[in-house]
């Protein structure tokens, strides 16, 4: 669905205009609307300042993790690797500044570069051993989480004050973590629509094979998703490291369920081909709002688990109907 | 004695199936055709309990038949052996046939696998199978994987049996098969219901013909009361030639692809031939005789062990589909359109433009240009008289004929000017089946493109093509030159196609 509303544009005319926005993505927006209304109204502090920058610097974060699942999930590929990449790449981002103390503008490139780097690995194996991205990205996973356990120790590296600023700081009120992460958003939301690369990642995930006998190198777009996923996986650690002020090792720990759940609830469709930029934003809006929520209503924190399951359940039982209901509109 | 009274069947917006009453007697083999969308599956499913009707009765020997699903017919004795052919791939051919009755010790649920096999042994012999009932069902062909589907319709005592497009995967000679065996169920009473888009079939083998169109009963007839030409006419309400569409201006000066001694093992056995200007090249054979395989070492979707390919004139080295279409102009449409031709969940524009994605960015931007994508989509719609609703309607949507449309117009958006079309027509109606016809002829006499037709439908190949090669194991084991000739008959071709089989 999500997919049919990337292609549309306002130069369509006749009667056969798609809707700008599909029903689901409308869906999420009176969610998230009704959600962030009754926080408004029952919380005292949640429209304050402090309150805004804490939520919408954390709904970056969920953004960033969602779109480097989806980057694979596009592809009808997954990867559980992303944040033992995010955890790596700290660890890496730890070493450049406070071991070597290399300046910041040397070191978040390196620690990017270990993202992308992860992320061939991680196409080149699947292309080419013609192996499932779940084996291939289970082990990977495996193989970084010891890799910087070993190399850490566990302890949290130093960053300098000058690497913390885009974290910590914001400008009118809006954290610098959430303006570049709507600038790399937007980017994505056209990458998809509009770009050669995108609308043949879109085709390789839709139905490879025809993709393929179309023309498209299918393996390369592999590989280029996985880069994709490897680098917005690196990027949010770089910025999660920011924000804490410190590069911690255990960095990336709780993403992947977070990745999955944001992308599944923004519309990601699981066996490829589908995917809305607004859609996850609305995903990451709606998870953190519930979160918030929980902790409002002083919901049993050891429960938070419970309901983040059912809100991914919700959504994907809300697909199925949807996809049944249209499937029996369209058979005779 | 199966009786279906005024049935009628809607879904939202479809009046599927308009009062339809048919009776099926024991003993006879039944013909069910009609064109896609005609209502024989719609049919078949509310025969066998999938669907329930919103009007009408099924009676079956005078007692009123009331499914909730396919497990009531089942139980009533009525099966189905489907297209989509089911079997447990990873059981053995016994376990496929006796999976709901298994012989137990005494109940325990213990199987006694010695009395299951020798029960499931009796079925095969009955469909004419040697194999051993222990045989996995995986390593099966197409064909026994049918047998084992009738036997396990058998051994639940099946008195009625719906065949569903039962050769579509068969070779001549299975299908041959399975008609002796479809001929001894008749003489011990069973009734079968053959649904099946192949006239050859339905006069060689039944015994009466009823015809659907848009949902209405137009007639029931015996089949010694009918010609082809007036059934077609039945089905699609007017006449359709069998003619040759004309002469082509092939250019013997303008070779556009050779291939010299192609040799792949298992896929082509010394394989040479040439494709000139102007020419629609008919590769007929049985399925898995070598066509599709070649046509897939030409595109670079596969390698070749020895040989060579020789692109207008130049040794070429494909390595994929991409180097093909945008080194060469080499298009491949798919033989099967939703498997491997088309996004189906992607609007239209998406898969007409799919080829040419790198070509219509803007300059500066190197965005895809929207205006571009449209502007070709709607200039491809209109050209090949591509029904939809507009170039954002969901490709799933459309009828196979405009499906199959698109998959050629995206190789034309490309300007590929080698053109291999890979059984067009399968699962076509005959209205589009012929427009399809005349748009490859079309595009070798007025746009000067070499044409490859892969067909399995004679006389599809004998009336577009204007040469056709026979495969046959892997090798080319025969060339009719000048089919299109004014002077040659459909007789004469397919007489001679025969000689190259045998």
């Amino acid at each position: 669905m999500e997919a049919q509303e990337m292609e549309t544009s306002p130069a369509v005319k006749n009667g056969d205009r798609r809707e700008l926005l599909s029903g689901r993505t409308i869906g999420l927006i009176i969610s998230a609307v009704v959600l962030f209304s009754i926080l408004a109204w029952q919380s005292n502090s949640f429209l304050s300042g402090y309150t805004m920058f804490v939520v919408s610097r954390q709904v970056s974060f969920y953004v960033l993790i969602a779109l480097s699942q989806a980057f694979c999930l596009v592809i009808g590929q997954m990867s559980l690797a992303i944040g033992a990449i995010g955890s790596i790449t700290t660890v890496v981002l730890g070493i450049c500044l406070d071991n070597l103390g290399l300046s910041p503008w040397l070191a978040v490139p390196v620690a990017i570069g270990v993202g992308i780097i992860a992320g061939g690995i991680n196409g080149l194996l699947i292309t080419r051993l013609k192996i499932d991205s779940f084996i291939i990205t289970l082990s990977m996973m495996f193989i970084y989480m010891g890799l910087r356990s070993g190399i850490s120790g566990g302890s949290p590296y130093k960053v300098p004050e000058s690497f913390s600023f885009i974290g910590q700081k914001s400008v009118f009120g809006v954290p610098f973590v959430f303006i570049i992460t709507i600038l790399f958003l937007i980017a994505v939301g056209y990458m998809y629509r509009n770009t050669v690369l995108g609308r043949r990642m879109l085709a390789t995930g839709g139905n490879a094979a025809a993709a393929r006998l179309s023309g498209i190198n299918t393996d390369g777009m592999v590989v280029a998703a996985h880069i994709l996923s490897g680098a917005f996986a690196s990027l949010a650690a770089v910025l999660w490291a920011s924000k804490l002020g410190s590069a911690a090792p255990e960095t990336g720990d709780d993403w992947l369920i977070i990745s999955f759940a944001v992308a599944i609830i923004g519309g990601t469709g699981l066996n490829g081909g589908i995917i809305s930029a607004l859609g996850i934003f609305m995903g990451a809006a709606i998870f953190m709002l519930i979160k918030h929520g929980l902790v409002e209503v002083k919901a049993n924190p050891y429960y938070a688990n419970s309901f983040l399951g059912m809100l991914i359940l919700v959504a994907i039982v809300v697909d199925r109907v949807r996809e049944i209901y249209s499937e029996k509109k369209r058979t005779r | 004695m199966l009786e279906l009274k005024s049935i009628s069947k809607s879904f939202p917006g479809v009046r599927a199936l308009e009062n339809i009453s048919l009776r099926f007697e024991p003993g006879e083999i039944h013909a069910l055709v009609g064109e896609n969308g005609a209502g024989k599956s719609t049919l078949i499913k509310i025969i066998t309990g999938i669907y329930q009707p919103d009007e009408g009765e099924i009676f079956f020997d005078n007692e009123r038949l009331n499914f909730r699903n396919y497990h009531d017919s089942l139980a009533k004795g009525i099966d189905i052996v489907n297209q989509e052919i089911q079997v447990i791939p990873d059981s053995t051919i016994a376990e496929n046939i006796m999976l709901d009755k298994m012989i137990t010790v005494g109940g325990t649920g213990i199987i006694k696998w010695k009395a299951v096999n020798s029960v499931a042994k009796r079925y095969l012999d009955m469909v004419g199978m040697t194999l051993s009932p222990n045989t996995v069902t995986r390593e099966l062909s197409a064909a026994q994987k049918q047998l084992v589907q009738i036997a396990k319709a058998l051994a639940a005592n099946a008195r009625v049996l719906l065949l569903d497009e039962p050769t579509s995967s068969l070779t001549g000679h299975e299908a041959g098969n399975l008609f002796r065996i479809l001929r001894e169920l008749k003489s011990k009473g069973v009734t079968i219901i053959f649904v099946s888009h192949k006239f050859e079939e339905v006069f060689a083998i039944c015994d009466k013909v009823s015809v659907l169109r848009d949902g209405r009963h137009v007639g029931t007839k015996q089949i010694a009361e009918l010609n082809t030409p007036e059934l077609i006419r039945m089905m699609i309400g007017r006449d359709v030639t069998q003619e040759h569409l004309g002469k082509l201006d092939v250019d013997r000066g303008h070779e556009v692809l050779r291939v010299d001694h192609a040799v792949r093992k298992g896929r082509a056995n010394d394989v040479s031939f040439s494709l000139y200007e102007g020419e629609i090249l008919g590769f007929y054979g049985l399925v898995g005789a070598g066509r599709t395989e070649l046509a897939r070492i030409i595109i670079g979707e596969d390698k070749l062990d020895s040989g060579a390919l020789f692109i207008r004139g130049i040794p070429a080295r494909i390595n994929s589909v991409g180097g093909a279409l945008y080194r060469h102009r080499i298009g491949y449409v798919t033989e099967n359109r939703k498997e491997e031709g088309l996004l189906l969940q992607s609007p239209v524009c998406t898969n007409v433009t799919i080829t040419v994605w790198p070509l219509i960015r803007n300059t500066w931007t190197r965005l895809i240009s929207r205006t571009k994508e449209v502007s070709i989509t709607r200039g491809m719609m209109e050209a090949m008289n591509i029904r939809t609703t507009g170039p954002n309607q969901t490709t799933g949507d459309l009828s196979g004929g405009n499906q199959q449309k698109i998959c050629i117009s995206k190789w034309l958006a490309a300007d590929c000017d080698i053109l291999i079309v890979d059984e067009p027509t399968v699962g076509v109606d005959i209205g589009a089946k012929e427009q399809i016809h005349q748009l490859i002829w079309d595009l070798a006499k007025k746009q000067r493109k070499a044409v490859i037709l892969i067909s399995s439908d004679m006389p599809e190949i004998i009336r577009v093509a204007s040469r056709i090669l026979v495969f046959k194991d892997h090798r080319i084991v025969g060339e009719i030159p000048d089919v299109d000739s004014s002077n040659r008959t459909y007789g004469e071709v397919s007489g001679k196609i025969g000689q190259f089989l045998h």
